[in-house]
């Protein structure tokens, strides 16, 4: 395997509400080589747009990273000082954000926009700068990028926008790319070919992406290691065939069977029970609980992280798995 | 991301934000003091002030902290006629918040309905509901509510209908900015799709949906009518001489001003500009509150 | 149960859509009103998002209704709920139709009610939930006040939820619940068709399989009328009987579902089900999807002749010109295939 590009290592970051602390990332770990795709899935509010979010330092309060360690390449982000850290923002990793609306400003043409992203890190004339903005724009599907550059957001549909934002991303040539549900706004057709654009961007140049998404399918087509959050916590982990195939997490199973492939046309599908509980007093048992069926009395203590070869898991009965 | 499951109802989320501002909350209770006090001016005054037959001259344009004939004490002094100027301002508050009020409630309904049926029927009615408004947002409400008040006469109706007219136009302009974004709203669709009558679309769920800019809006326009009415009665435009309110009094002191006696028209001026202000600090907090800012 | 085409046979047909368009003209500013006035050409940017679409609805049938994101889907279900007059053309229930006369007009059955996608914002935010679905009923004499109470928790129950959820608001259930609020609500109508339009794809996917199986239960239970618009095929697949396809305002494909999946004969539908992402997670290879090539052309001027025309590999010169009918296919084996291509696939 390449070389380690970021490693996270129990990263917890919390929201102080006026209700109570919520631990929206909870003790989370995991290591990204250049080149690799990892996939971060998991349900609504289970952390991981926040993960991201960690991870570049963009964490406002009353959010608070209150502890772990980011480290790119040996540098530990956590404790850079803001002028620092927006060096390595766009220039070394750069975020797709959920909404592509907040990334674009609905004022400037998106070829200001692309060249002001770019001045921002480099000095480059203003032919340079339009070759590489027509480039990325070209890359990831938008034809007849060198008329577009002079448009407004608003004359590109929406899973057009979404594509301009990974294009200013794409900018700066990233070691990593954060993108969070960067398709979930489109439909299936057009989510494939970004799929297939984003696969063959991270095999050519190198570039690391962790991806986010709560479809496991989409997940699943473009990443090699599939990262399962559920309540703030990583609950498994793994090389993404070998998770899918065989889950050891009690969620990860019931997700995988309660898609309809895996049920007979017109047959009730399995359904896990319930919903994840609030993140804020979360108690001392495991937080999949009130929603799992292999519990026993000593699932009242929150289960610790095991891992067994590439795989890991945070349960006290794994549903496969080797885990002496 | 608010929990889901969280007990907590809106409202009580909304006082609880509003508490935390000490300035609001202070103006709250200014505001509510004030009223209770006007509400309850027959009761706790010492004197009637406009029972003339009560008021002797001789107690006349004394300064405040005097003792009258009646035996109590002139917090803050009397005035041509004698009459107590505490009372005097209680009882013109009174009239005053009254006035403005049923202006506002009035100015409220007959603006929101329209701005709500303008968005919810769209079309030539949207098109006719809204060039009026327009137009008459163009002119200043003080030089409506002047030529309105000046062609109706003085009394009660007429100065509350120049007030009305004055003002629905801008309970109209909101209520329809909100509505239209309201109209296109997926519940709307489904209460189109069950289908329910254009009047409980409109009543029901367009109008409660757009109360929250709609309270800021009256807040404001109650502290402006409050305002106007001062100004239209203060150019003898408004009450008629028997249930002077706060405008007429500070009028009737203005002409002893520069022979010292500034309390005649001062107190009640001062009265006048801390309802207002409060109003206008508690209007503010609302608008603030309810400004769309990220809220997850 | 496979559906097959005895199973759902040439029933009654319910809800009739003949010839239906719709397009979209944004109203002329001021500015522009005085322009055209005084003789001008004024640019009316048109949307056709429904093109002369014809479709039947047969009692007990659940018609699934794919295509890319703005082919028409929804604003097709909202034609046939009766939100939007067609522009052109008609919807009938039982040969009357759904909205009076007029551009303006409203909605004239309560026979045919909608599941709207977002949960979130198709309930009242500050309408209890008891009220939410108790008003229509109500309103319509299905019910009488004194009833109301129970009327309201036993389409609750229906739907999966506690009675006291009738006295709480929105904003305090999941979006599971919500949905299910939103369900219970159109049952509460007693419909004879369900328009659902994306219903569980702002849902969490542990929810919905939760959604999905109420779904099937209703179908069952109450014999349901569906129309099913979803853009995912795994969903369509699981719960639907027939499936139509539609793409740039036209229906392309409509047959069997199960057919259509396995055998599709129009290039468009070929290459949809080719590009979803599936989980495929025996046998070696992971991911077998191809992207479509091109983009989605825009509503606002579609192509002349076959609207896929310019991203199908199989063109031909008569495409670019003509229409292709909308026709039985000869070689399937019920008038329930039918395919609107000049040189369908097999
Ligand atoms: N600014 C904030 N203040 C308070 N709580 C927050 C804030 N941002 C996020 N949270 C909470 O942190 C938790 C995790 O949120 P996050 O956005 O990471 O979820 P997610 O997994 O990305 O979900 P989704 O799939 O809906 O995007 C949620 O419970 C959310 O309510
Ligand atoms: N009220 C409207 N005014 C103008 N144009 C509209 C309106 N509603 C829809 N359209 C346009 O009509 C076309 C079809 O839209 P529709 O919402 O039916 O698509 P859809 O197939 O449901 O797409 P999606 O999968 O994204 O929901 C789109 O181009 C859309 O922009
Ligand atoms: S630790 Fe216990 S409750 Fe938690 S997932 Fe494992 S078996 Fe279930
Ligand atoms: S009619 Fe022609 S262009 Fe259209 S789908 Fe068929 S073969 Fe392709
Ligand atoms: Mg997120
Ligand atoms: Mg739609």
């Amino acid at each position: 395997m390449s070389r380690i590009l970021l490693e996270v290592e129990g990263l917890s970051t919390h929201f102080m509400t006026r209700n109570g602390v919520l631990k929206a990332v909870n003790d989370v770990s995991f290591t990204l080589h250049e080149g690799e795709i990892i996939g971060l899935v998991g349900e609504s509010g289970s952390g991981k747009s926040v993960t991201g979010f960690s991870i570049l330092g963009l964490v406002d309060p009353p959010g608070k990273i209150v502890s772990g360690s980011v480290r790119l390449q040996g540098r530990d982000l956590i404790g850079m000082s803001e002028p620092e850290l927006r060096t390595v923002r766009g220039r070394e990793i750069s975020m797709v954000f959920q909404d592509p609306s907040t990334t674009l400003n609905p004022v400037l043409s998106i070829g200001t926009q692309m060249r002001l992203a770019l001045a921002a890190h480099e000095k480059v004339s203003r032919e340079a700068a339009d070759a590489r903005c027509i480039d990325v724009l070209n890359k990831v599907g938008i034809p007849d990028a060198a008329r577009r550059l002079d448009s407004f957001p608003h004359q590109f549909s929406g899973g057009m926008r979404q594509r301009v934002a990974i294009a200013i991303a794409l900018l700066n040539r990233p070691k990593l790319i954060i993108c969070d549900e960067p398709t979930t706004a489109l439909d299936v057709s057009i989510q494939a070919q970004i799929l297939l654009q984003m696969k063959t961007l991270a095999q050519d140049f190198g570039t690391a992406m962790i991806w986010i998404s709560h479809d496991l399918s989409t997940v699943s087509s473009v990443a090699s290691q599939l990262l399962v959050m559920y309540a703030g916590r990583m609950i498994e982990s793994g090389p993404v065939r070998d998770l899918l195939r065989v889950p050891n997490h009690p969620y990860t199973q019931g997700l995988l069977n309660s898609l309809p492939e895996h049920a007979r046309p017109g047959q009730p599908l399995v359904q896990i029970p319930g919903q994840m509980p609030s993140l804020i007093g979360l108690g001392a048992e495991c937080a999949f609980l009130s929603r799992c069926t292999r519990s026993d009395s000593l699932c009242q203590a929150s289960p610790a992280l095991k891992s067994s070869g590439e795989r890991r898991v945070r349960c006290h009965h794994p549903v496969a798995g080797d885990w002496s | 991301m608010s929990d889901p499951r969280q007990a907590d109802t809106p409202l009580r989320l909304f006082w609880n934000e509003f508490k935390s501002s000490h300035l609001a909350l202070g103006a709250l209770i200014a505001v509510i003091l004030i009223i209770t006090l006007a509400v309850l001016a027959p009761w706790i005054t010492p004197q009637d002030p406009y029972e003339l037959s009560k008021l002797v001259l001789m107690d006349a344009r004394r300064p405040p902290g005097f003792v009258g004939s009646g035996g109590f004490v002139h917090w803050l002094g009397t005035d041509a006629q004698g009459r107590d100027i505490l009372s005097a301002i209680l009882y013109g508050l009174r009239v005053s918040i009254q006035i403005s009020l049923t202006a506002g409630f009035i100015a409220f309904s007959l603006g929101a309905t329209l701005g709500a049926v303008a968005a919810y029927f769209g079309g030539r009615i949207e098109t006719l509901i809204m060039r009026i408004i327009d137009l008459q947002l163009s002119f200043p409400a003080i030089l409506l509510a002047l030529v309105l008040a000046a062609l109706l006469g003085q009394g009660k109706w007429p100065l509350i209908t120049a007030l009305v007219t004055a003002q629905y136009a801008y309970f109209a302009r909101t209520t329809h900015g909100a509505a239209a974004t309201e109209r296109s709203k997926d519940y709307i669709e489904a209460a189109l799709s069950t289908p329910l009558s254009a009047a409980r679309v409109v009543f029901r769920h367009i109008l409660p949906n757009c109360l929250p800019p709609l309270i800021v809006v009256a807040t404001v326009q109650i502290a402006n009518a409050i305002a106007l009415e001062a100004t239209l009665s203060f150019l003898g435009l408004g009450l008629p001489v028997t249930e002077p309110s706060l405008g007429m009094l500070i009028a009737n002191g203005f002409q002893y001003m520069l022979s010292g006696r500034y309390w005649i028209s001062i107190y009640p001026g001062i009265a006048l500009i801390v309802l207002i202000v409060a109003i206008n600090l508690v209007g503010d907090q609302v608008r603030d509150q309810l400004n769309p800012r990220l809220k997850r | 149960m496979p559906a097959s085409p005895d199973t759902v046979g040439p029933g009654p047909v319910l809800l009739r859509v003949s010839q239906a368009s719709k397009q979209f003209a944004p109203s002329l500013s001021f500015g522009d009103h005085i322009a055209s006035w005084l003789g001008q050409e004024v640019d009316r940017r048109i949307v056709h998002a429904v093109d002369h679409v014809s479709l039947e609805l047969h009692r007990g049938e659940v018609l699934g209704l794919v295509g890319e994101s703005g082919c028409g889907k929804s604003t097709l279900g909202r034609m046939m709920a009766g939100i939007y007059p067609p522009s052109r053309g008609r919807v009938e229930l039982d040969g009357v139709p759904v909205m009076g006369a007029g551009n303006k007009s409203l909605k004239t059955t309560t026979r045919i009610q909608m599941v709207f996608q977002d949960p979130f914002a198709s309930l009242d935010p500050r309408v209890r939930i008891g009220e939410t679905i108790g008003e229509g009923p109500l309103f319509h004499g299905l019910v009488d006040q004194a009833n109301l109470k129970s009327y309201v928790r036993q389409w609750l129950e229906t739907v999966g939820l506690p009675a006291e959820a009738a006295d709480r608001f929105p904003h305090q259930f999941s979006g599971g619940q919500r949905q299910r609020v939103a369900i219970a609500r159109a049952l509460a109508m007693q419909p004879d068709v369900l328009i659902c339009d994306e219903p569980v794809a702002s849902l969490d996917v542990s929810i919905q399989a939760q959604i999905i199986n109420l779904f099937l239960k209703l179908k069952h239970e109450l014999k349901l009328t569906m129309l099913f618009i979803s853009h995912d095929l795994g969903v369509v697949r699981h719960i639907t009987d027939n499936i139509a396809v539609m793409y740039l305002g036209r229906i392309v494909e409509h047959g069997p579902t199960m057919q259509v999946y396995e055998t599709p004969r129009h290039p468009y539908t070929r290459a949809l089900l080719d590009s979803i992402p599936r989980l495929v997670t025996d046998g070696d290879e992971l991911v077998v999807f191809k992207a479509i090539d091109g983009e989605l052309p825009s509503p606002l001027a579609p192509p002349p002749g076959c609207h896929f025309h310019l991203r199908c590999p199989f063109v031909q010169d008569i495409c670019k010109t003509r229409i292709p009918d909308f026709k039985a296919s000869p070689s399937s084996l019920t008038q329930y295939r039918q395919v609107s291509c000049h040189f369908p696939i097999g």
